[in-house]
């Protein structure tokens, strides 16, 4: 590897870069921002926007190609006679570079002006300002001022790009970042400039705009206001919004995101990087299902159905972990179903309460499939189903248990069912199965057929309402973190399994997540060493496979319990 | 599909198609929008789909191509699209008249089309006839040498007759004693016809066999020893270009000749192309065959398509005789209205069948070039040579000139000299005042001399004290300006700076493609910023901003459009600031206004 670094100079600074490298990255490797607009390190480079224009020389060579030194004994650098851009600059040995020399500073107030000219600067009407690189740029590298007095250029306003996304044109300084990211990443070749020079106008093709599962992410990587998405414009100023990093619960792919909220509410989800994971993209389905989060029918307090009345009750959280514990001790026999949605964390003590201490045989997850693609969509909707896998609750298929614990309600044989934030009775427990048990407990965020039969209902927490971790289709372990509180007196489910555990008599001293996860790196060995630190904001890629089909035997053959 | 494509278009249009690599078909796209336009008068919604569908592209790509080359309409156009040429040669000899005539005449403004289905009137930037100023263009034919009443005339007798007459090519200038003439040797012999049948008795094609007899490298050396250099504006050592070819890529390499001649001032490739297209063929094929090429591309201007037709013809003559598809494929490929083309990258994405963006280097097109190939591009009055060095030899071609500027050059004189035109001499060895002077007669009318674009409307100017310099590569960089494309724009004393600028600066601004920031903004900015000045809105603070601007834009871009466009505004600020001054104080304008 050492032969593949290039040693150079930016700004005085020594860096060192792999070959190869273009002088944006090796500079921001360095802490050096190079300012930027039509680069993105995930698509082509094109060199159009002429932001990252810098001074690059590289040492004078003499016959024996041998760097020539100058009379201070250093090597006579050699300059090109005009700026070089950065994104298409690649590093060389003995490189020097300017990035705040007068000559760059006064070429990028240059292009900052220019970008401005034709710009209607109406950022106090434009929803991105906050997160605006002309905004951004123009304070840091700018003059602050405009020599430019002429009428502006008119162009389109407020274009729907499809049911998505917005245009203004005004805005758009052409940098194409988003035709590259339809034509080369989404596949869909449907963007374009029509006109040209200063009258160049994006546009899409009558009847053809984007129409892909990853449209939205023409909005994340336009520098500019000229992309906003059409859902969430004018919603809120971005600075208001708290950012929380988080994953995706849509699917196996466990995008990683941030979530925009204020106030209790999410205004917006969008990706975050992770070369391991999803780059910087993230797909459409994904990033618009969130909204359930804040829907007005959510469960906000634990309920019973009194059996006389028909009516139901809201419970203290004390009162319904008492009454659910003791149903639990008395009703018998008893199957459980989770959910390949809830985090390792609560499947693990969900798997400890079921099977260590109530002793439950039929356990299972709920499968969810949809058509996957070959990017990011995954084809298992379940965002946590190897986790589900790892604590137990599931194996190979998944799901397989339920059919069985179907027909064991329907034999007389299980009279108690707890069901962990799924519907079950839109897979595979008909209502009718339902309505026959003698204790159905469930635990979930909204309303459903199954939450009207169920003698007892808690309200759990959404993703974005709770800590905890999902071990996505490539084992890969990653975090969530609560970015708001959950409505009413609901709270995550791992405070009430904890509950029903204390409740139960069971060792679950669990104070914190952190309690939580500690026990289960020490029963669950790929985790074996981690902790949510750890874990980080990029994630860890678990050791499964072999060894987590062991882990699934131990499991199945009770060893865990012994553990 | 509900365009209804004649068979025998459509015929055409698949033939076409087959000049371009299969994987590559969408490079046809060009000529098929220029037949299609042909056939339905405009380029709609059906023309674009039908297109998209028969290339494998979408709508938007074609979209993207019909609104950025003037040439192509969406709406349909008059039967006859009369197209003034504005640019600084012609409006230096009243093409401004021409088109208030017209206009006037026709009762219609500009892109509009008159009532009656007839006409549409419209500007031309540069048509590439400048030594005949004002020239127009109706539909494919030229007009050249008008005047209002003239040009009144003409379309008088279109709705006449309801026909367009053909356009002769005018005759071929005499030699000036102080003329060396090589590449226009031939035509200027009596009766030349420019067939292949009078190449041939004139001592063509008798370069090509003998280098098919040379190793391809020992060609290479040879126009290398000639040092003979680009004829198109940057001048590059043209043996040197070829060398670069990236070499065992396992790919084919392609030749390009740049026939897209667009440089205001410039109309020498008209002439190598109309009179002799034989000497340019027999250029290109010893030039593939020394590079390796087997397929070569001209690239020609869509507003030269009496040229395209030469061309057409000649290289079915040329196959005829057994020199065209004998290994080497030579191909047309028309343009359709966009300067930028005439920049080598610019020029391959155009080919491709895509906007014509210039391209980031590197890489270079000699190693990433047309279709992903190693690719060189040379110049008309580059490839024209290149039958001489073979058949004299390197020392011959580099006896003539001066070192450094070896062989004859190809200049073009237009504005108010008393013979304007083209002139072929040896480099270095005659100068500016010389040209003027002697060879064009001095400036008409008794007018004293300004001064002088020496190298395209691109080129910083010489003040009319800074013409005793020779005319040569060297030479000219000394003063502070390039040899460029020989265009050489003559200024008199009558000519207002201030307004010469803003018809220089709309040129650029106009051709600007767009892609990249400092030209984008910079060259409008630029034409605005003019346009108010000449207008009589100008601010004492407005003669440093212009400058600046030009500056801000200069060295900055992608391809050189934006040292193109910063250059000449840069040197006329410069050289001629008190005139600018002038404008700028207390609102006066200029006389252009």
């Amino acid at each position: 590897m050492a032969e593949q670094l290039v040693k150079l100079t930016i700004d005085g600074k020594a860096v060192e870069a792999a070959r190869g490298t273009n002088l944006i990255e090796a500079a921001k490797s360095a802490g050096i921002e190079v300012p930027h607009y039509c680069y993105h390190p995930k698509l082509a480079v094109v060199g159009n926007c002429r932001m990252c224009l810098v001074d690059a020389g590289t040492p004078k060579l003499g016959a024996d190609k041998k760097p020539e030194t100058g009379p201070d004994g250093k090597p006579i650098i050699m300059f090109a006679p005009k700026l070089s851009i950065g994104c298409n600059t690649t590093v060389a040995e003995g490189m020097v570079v300017h990035t705040r020399s007068p000559k760059v500073i006064k070429a990028r107030e240059g292009v900052m002006e220019f970008l401005l000219i034709n710009h209607p600067l109406d950022c106090p009407i434009c929803d991105q300002a906050g997160e605006c690189r002309l905004q951004e740029f123009s304070v840091d590298y700018g003059k602050g001022q405009s020599r430019f007095i002429e009428e502006k250029i008119h162009k389109p306003k407020r274009t729907a790009i499809g049911p998505k996304i917005t245009l203004d044109d005004e805005r758009c300084i052409l940098c194409s970042r988003c035709v590259r990211f339809m034509r080369d990443v989404a596949g869909q070749d449907c963007l374009g400039f029509v006109n040209r020079g200063s009258y160049s106008t994006l546009t899409c093709y009558p009847g053809m705009e984007p129409n892909t599962n990853y449209d939205l992410n023409i909005v994340d990587i336009c520098p500019v206001g000229a992309l906003t998405q059409t859902d969430f414009r004018f919603q809120q100023r971005v600075w208001f919004l708290k950012e929380t990093k988080s994953v995706c619960p849509n699917c196996a792919t466990g995008c990683n995101t941030v979530l925009w909220s204020r106030e209790g509410v999410v205004y917006r989800q969008t990706p975050r990087d992770n070369d391991a994971v999803n780059q910087c993209w993230m797909c459409d389905y994904g990033r618009l299902h969130y909204k359930f989060i804040s829907d007005p029918q959510r469960i906000i307090s634990p309920s019973v159905k009194s059996k006389v009345l028909g009516e139901r009750f809201s419970l203290t959280w004390q009162e319904a972990t008492r009454q659910i514990a003791e149903k639990l001790k008395t009703i018998k026999p008893l199957a459980a179903i989770g959910s390949g949605r809830a985090t390792t964390e609560e499947l693990f003590l969900f798997n400890k309460l079921v099977r260590e201490v109530l002793g439950v045989e039929l356990v299972d997850v709920v499968p969810h499939a949809g058509e996957g693609d070959q990017f990011l969509l995954h084809a298992d909707r379940n965002p946590n189903t190897a986790g589900a896998k790892l604590t137990g609750i599931t194996g190979d298929p998944v799901g397989a248990r339920i059919p069985v614990i179907a027909e064991a309600i329907k034999a007389g044989k299980i009279k108690a069912l707890i069901v962990l934030g799924e519907n079950v009775a839109k897979h595979g427990i008909s209502e009718d199965l339902l309505a026959k048990l003698d204790l159905l407990v469930v635990i979930d965020t909204l309303p459903s057929k199954v939450t009207e039969l169920a003698h007892y209902v808690l309200p759990g927490a959404t993703f974005a309402e709770k800590r905890g971790t999902f071990i996505n289709g490539k084992n890969r372990l990653q975090r969530l973190n609560a970015a708001i509180p959950s409505p009413g007196i609901a709270r995550p489910e791992w405070q009430t399994l904890v509950a029903l555990l204390n409740e139960l008599g069971a060792d679950g001293s669990y104070l914190t997540m952190e309690d939580v996860f500690a026990d289960m790196t020490r029963k669950l060995a790929p985790l074996s060493g981690l902790n949510l630190s750890k874990i980080g904001d990029q994630g860890v890629e678990l050791k499964l496979g072999e060894g987590s089909g062991k882990g699934e035997e131990r499991t199945e053959t009770g060893e865990l319990a012994k553990v | 599909m509900s365009l209804a494509v004649p068979q025998e278009l459509e015929q055409h249009i698949d033939e076409i198609i087959t000049h371009y690599p299969p994987q590559h078909k969408r490079a046809a796209v060009l000529w098929l929008l220029h037949l299609l336009q042909e056939q339905f008068g405009q380029l709609g919604k059906e023309q674009v789909e039908w297109t998209a569908s028969k290339l494998g592209l979408q709508p938007i790509n074609v979209w993207e191509l019909v609104s950025f080359y003037p040439m192509f309409t969406a709406k349909p156009r008059g039967k006859f699209h009369i197209k003034v040429c504005r640019t600084l040669s012609c409006e230096l000899c009243g093409c401004g008249g021409i088109l208030e005539r017209l206009q006037k005449k026709l009762g219609v403004g500009l892109d509009e089309n008159t009532a009656d289905g007839f006409f549409t009137i419209s500007t031309a930037e540069c048509l590439a006839a400048c030594g005949t100023g004002p020239v127009m263009m109706i539909n494919d034919e030229l007009f050249e040498n008008l005047t209002p009443d003239k040009a009144e005339a003409i379309v008088d007798r279109i709705k006449t007759t309801g026909k367009l007459d053909a356009q002769p090519l005018p005759p071929v200038l005499p030699a000036h004693p102080l003329e060396k003439r090589v590449l226009l040797g031939n035509m200027s012999k009596p009766g030349y016809s420019g067939s292949i049948d009078d190449y041939i008795r004139e001592g063509g094609y008798r370069a090509l066999p003998k280098a098919l007899g040379m190793k391809p490298d020992d060609i290479v050396a040879e126009v290398k020893n000639s040092e003979i250099r680009g004829r198109g504006g940057a001048g590059f050592p043209c043996g040197m270009k070829w060398s670069f070819l990236a070499k065992n890529t396992g790919k084919p390499t392609y030749l390009i000749c740049n026939a897209d001649e667009s440089e205001p001032g410039t109309f020498k490739d008209r002439q190598l192309i109309h009179y002799d297209p034989h000497q340019l063929i027999e250029g290109i094929l010893i030039s593939c065959y020394a590079t390796g090429a087997k397929v070569a591309y001209i690239y020609i201007r869509g507003e030269m398509p009496a040229g395209a037709k030469i061309l057409l013809k000649a290289i079915e003559e040329a196959r005829a005789k057994g020199y065209v598809g004998n290994g080497v494929e030579i191909y047309v490929h028309r343009g359709a209205g966009a300067y930028i083309c005439g920049e080598e990258t610019g020029l391959i994405e155009s080919l491709e069948g895509k906007r014509a963006y210039p391209r980031i280097k590197p890489p270079f097109p000699a190693v990433v070039g047309l279709f992903g190939c190693p690719t060189v591009v040379n110049n008309v009055e580059t490839l024209s040579n290149v039958p001489h060095i073979i058949n004299n030899g390197a020392a011959w071609f580099k006896a003539m000139g001066v070192p450094g500027s070896t062989g004859t050059r190809l200049v073009c004189v237009s504005g108010p000299v008393k013979r304007p035109g083209y002139y072929e001499f040896e480099m270095g060895k005659l100068t500016m005042r010389q040209l003027i002077e002697d060879l064009c007669g001095g400036l008409k009318d008794a007018r004293k001399l300004k001064g002088v674009i020496p190298g395209g409307s691109s080129m910083p100017v010489l003040k009319a004290d800074q013409i005793d310099v020779p005319l040569d590569f060297e030479s000219l960089r000394k003063a502070g300006t390039m040899a460029g494309s020989g265009g050489i724009v003559v200024l008199d004393d009558s000519v207002d700076i201030v307004g010469a600028t803003l018809n220089v600066a709309q040129f650029y601004a106009h051709e600007s493609c767009g892609q990249c920031t400092p030209c984008r903004e910079g060259t409008l900015w630029m034409e605005k910023l003019l346009h108010r000045i000449t207008h009589g809105h100008g601010r004492p603070e407005d003669v440093d901003l212009l400058w600046d601007v030009a500056d801000n834009i200069d060295g900055k871009t992608i391809c050189p459009l934006g040292e193109a466009a910063a250059w000449p505004v840069k040197a006329f600020v410069t050289k001629y600031r008190s005139e600018f001054e002038a404008a700028c104080k207390n609102g006066n304008g200029s006389k252009h206004g």
